[in-house]
């Protein structure tokens, strides 16, 4: 997503060089991820929190929950909100201030994964409709960024939203807090084109190896629930059918990662 | 006469050379910019209807000065980039303090492109007989691309309305053109300049010009 | 027709409810040149879109440490007025024009060649007068005219439209209804004769044969919107020609 990140010419042609023969810097194959550690329920303190590591690249994401008003066209729904930093701390490119374009961009990919699958149910976050709903605050802290934000930051936040407890009794709701329902798992599969190859989960060099980038976000009925096209490069009509594909079966494999670090983390 | 009007992207042809606003890919040639592409022999190029002008070695410019720095003039030359005179390329020798005496900021002067340094500075001189400060008379902006047009074949169309306006005109490669006269004239000049600006291409212009100054005579 | 909740049905007898068939677009009005300050500039009016983009440069680079060495930077800015919509919306960028904005950049920028002016930049100005679904699209579609009228040098011109679901069909140009209630909105830009997205993004829900269905109405959509795009530039020119 960086595009500031200056890399050399003779690392690039490297990097060109290798897929062309069908291999990539860290020596996995176009579709294989690194390797995804996911940790549930790190930060006490937040209502939901997840931690996940795709390779060095690493994303903690936090859920608070408050009450609020709903938005005037939507009275009896819940509301959600996701917010990205890319905090100085993750990379030298990253600057202090508000939130740029990158960040807004990442943080809005995120979202529409988690409102096009309706993975929230946003109708059991009202509490009186239009006066006060749950208003859902997802924050994502970007730590080390080492490539490929979009699905860390994805599976973070749906992680986090898994491991939510509604606060009900710190707002005098309820006597006890609740899960938060959770409908669906989207996930996001990114790649990045170099050489006319799609190739999935770029790290860092690769990312910036390339033009373009296509995030397709797939529901766990295996349909799409979101697509982002990223980077100024163009990307031929024909290629997008397979690259669907790799989606659809890459998103399945990172879902079961997912479900058995959920499982886990109920069973300690 | 018949005129092409293309737009970017546009084939212009196969196996033929590509000249100004034209791109290649293989050996197919495709237009790069909106405008009228012409065919002379076998190179084809696209003049834009209108863009900026780019700057070339040895073209003469009106410029503007519209800041003046250390040892500098700069100057708005209608282009991308500013257009940088040095103290040492003015028409004569004087002091530093004494820049902006001379050429002051807002006036304007015809300067020479004496080089461009890559990637893209542009460094003017005075040093040549046709460089000045224009301190009479007016400048007008035309579209560069109807520099070709206005000046005519063979200078025959500026030579026609100097000659029927009894004005002195100046026409400068960054599509600047100064007219100096009386009022009167200056005013019908600067019509007909417009005029020939806008249908430059038809072959019929001098009796078009012709026509529209015996008009303005007759009033 | 203004209608603030989601109708019963969105295609009633193979017919949408502006009347429109699943594949057609919804009228186009395009004008190149309106703008007199600008170094280029398109007016747009689509459905009742009402967007003007309009062009300056390649012009020196402000602040200058943004510059470029060995290429023009172009920057793109969308902005909606605070009118364009039934609520009014606060002045300004906000997250969503920020995105726009990116991704509309990033849609335009492959066709330009901006290493004929380094050190520059091109700046595209997109004002949505009045939005009716689709304004990103129609802003892109503005903002390729504006810069060919700008006379910068491109490789080719990009056409946007949106595709979307209603009623579980895949439908061409969402309207406002469509694009409030409907199921899900593909915005893609392409360059058309070379069959290159530039711009692809979608929120709903696509199972892979719908955006296959999808990809193609835009394709086709694309192309149509390109015959008007190279029409307005080429009719330009005759009426300048014809006065």
């Amino acid at each position: 997503m960086s595009s500031e990140d200056i890399l050399s010419e003779i690392r690039r042609d490297y990097i060109y060089r290798l897929v062309r023969n069908g291999e990539r810097i860290d020596g996995r194959k176009f579709d294989e991820y690194r390797e995804i550690n996911i940790e549930i329920g790190p930060i006490e303190r937040a209502e939901g929190s997840a931690r996940v590591k795709l390779g060095t690249t690493d994303v903690l994401a936090g859920v608070k929950m408050q009450i609020g008003e709903p938005f005037p066209d939507t009275p009896d729904q819940g509301v959600i909100i996701t917010n990205a930093e890319l905090i100085p701390l993750a990379s030298p490119t990253f600057e202090p201030g508000p939130p740029d374009e990158n960040a807004i961009e990442l943080a809005r990919i995120v979202d529409r994964g988690i409102r096009s699958s309706n993975a929230i149910d946003l109708d059991k976050l009202c509490i009186d409709p239009g006066k006060e709903v749950w208003m859902v605050f997802i924050d994502l802290h970007i730590l080390d960024h080492n490539g490929n934000l979009v699905d860390a930051s994805s599976l973070a936040a749906i992680a986090a939203l898994f491991n939510t407890k509604i606060p009900n009794t710190k707002f005098g709701i309820d006597k006890d807090d609740e899960r938060l329902a959770i409908n669906d798992i989207p996930i996001a599969t990114t790649s990045t084109e170099i050489d006319n190859n799609f190739i999935f989960d770029p790290c860092l060099d690769e990312e910036n190896a390339a033009n373009v980038a296509l995030t397709v976000i797939i529901t766990s009925k295996g349909e799409l629930c979101g697509m982002q096209k990223s980077g100024i490069g163009r990307i031929p009509v024909e290629t997008l059918p397979n690259i669907i594909d790799s989606s659809i079966n890459m998103g399945e494999k990172i879902r079961k990662i997912l479900l058995k670090a959920l499982e886990n983390n109920i069973t300690v | 006469m018949s005129k092409d009007i293309v737009i970017p992207g546009y084939l212009l042809g196969e196996d033929i050379n590509g000249g100004d606003g034209t791109f290649k890919e293989g050996n197919r040639v495709y237009s790069a910019v909106y405008g009228i592409a012409k065919r002379v022999n076998n190179k084809i190029e696209v003049i834009s209807l209108k863009g900026k002008y780019n700057p070339k070695k040895g073209d003469l410019l009106i410029g503007i000065v519209t800041d003046i720095t250390f040892s500098m003039w700069i100057l708005d030359i209608n282009s991308p980039y500013y257009g940088f005179l040095h103290l040492s390329d003015y028409t004569k020798k004087i002091e530093k303090e004494d820049m902006s005496k001379e050429i002051g900021i807002g006036e304007t002067v015809i300067a020479k492109v004496k080089e461009i340094e890559m990637p893209i500075r542009i460094n003017l001189t005075m040093n040549d007989n046709r460089c000045k400060i224009i301190r009479t008379g007016v400048v007008i902006d035309v579209s560069y691309a109807k520099i070709p047009d206005i000046i005519g074949k063979g200078g025959s169309t500026i030579n026609l309305i100097k000659k029927k306006t009894n004005c002195d005109i100046y026409v400068a490669q960054n599509g600047r053109v100064w007219i100096n006269g009386s009022d009167e004239m200056i005013k019908l000049a600067i019509n007909i300049i417009k005029m020939v600006e806008k249908d430059g291409c038809f072959d019929n212009i001098s009796e078009k010009i012709t026509r529209e100054i015996d008009k303005d005579g007759d009033r | 027709m203004e209608i603030d909740e989601k109708p019963e049905r969105f295609i009633v007898d193979g017919l949408r409810l502006d009347g429109r068939k699943k594949d057609e677009i919804r009228p186009i009005k395009m004008e190149a040149g309106v703008m007199n300050r600008a170094d280029g500039s398109c007016y747009i009016e689509w459905g009742n879109n009402k967007i003007i983009a309009a062009v300056y440069g390649p012009r020196e680079v402000h602040p200058r440490h943004l510059q470029e060495t060995y290429r023009a930077i172009l920057r793109y800015r969308y902005n909606m007025a605070s009118f364009a919509v039934d609520e009014r919306r606060r002045p300004g960028p906000d997250r969503r024009s920020i995105e726009i904005s990116k991704v509309s950049r990033e849609a335009i920028e492959p066709v330009l060649m901006l290493e004929q002016y380094p050190r520059s930049s091109i700046d595209v100005f997109v004002e949505v007068l009045q939005a009716d679904a689709g304004t990103r699209a129609a802003g892109i579609t503005a903002a390729s005219v504006a810069l060919a009228d700008a006379g910068i040098p491109m490789r080719n011109l990009v056409s946007a439209i949106s595709v979307g679901k209603v009623d579980g069909e895949v439908v061409l140009d969402l309207n406002k209804i469509e694009d409030n209630f409907g199921d899900a909105d593909m915005p893609v830009a392409m360059i058309v004769e070379s069959g290159e997205v530039t711009l692809l993004q979608m929120d709903g829900i696509f199972t892979k044969n719908e955006f296959i269905e999808a990809m193609e109405l835009a394709k086709r959509g694309c192309s149509q919107i390109y015959d008007i795009q190279r029409d307005c530039l080429i009719s330009k020119y005759k009426k300048l020609d014809s006065d």
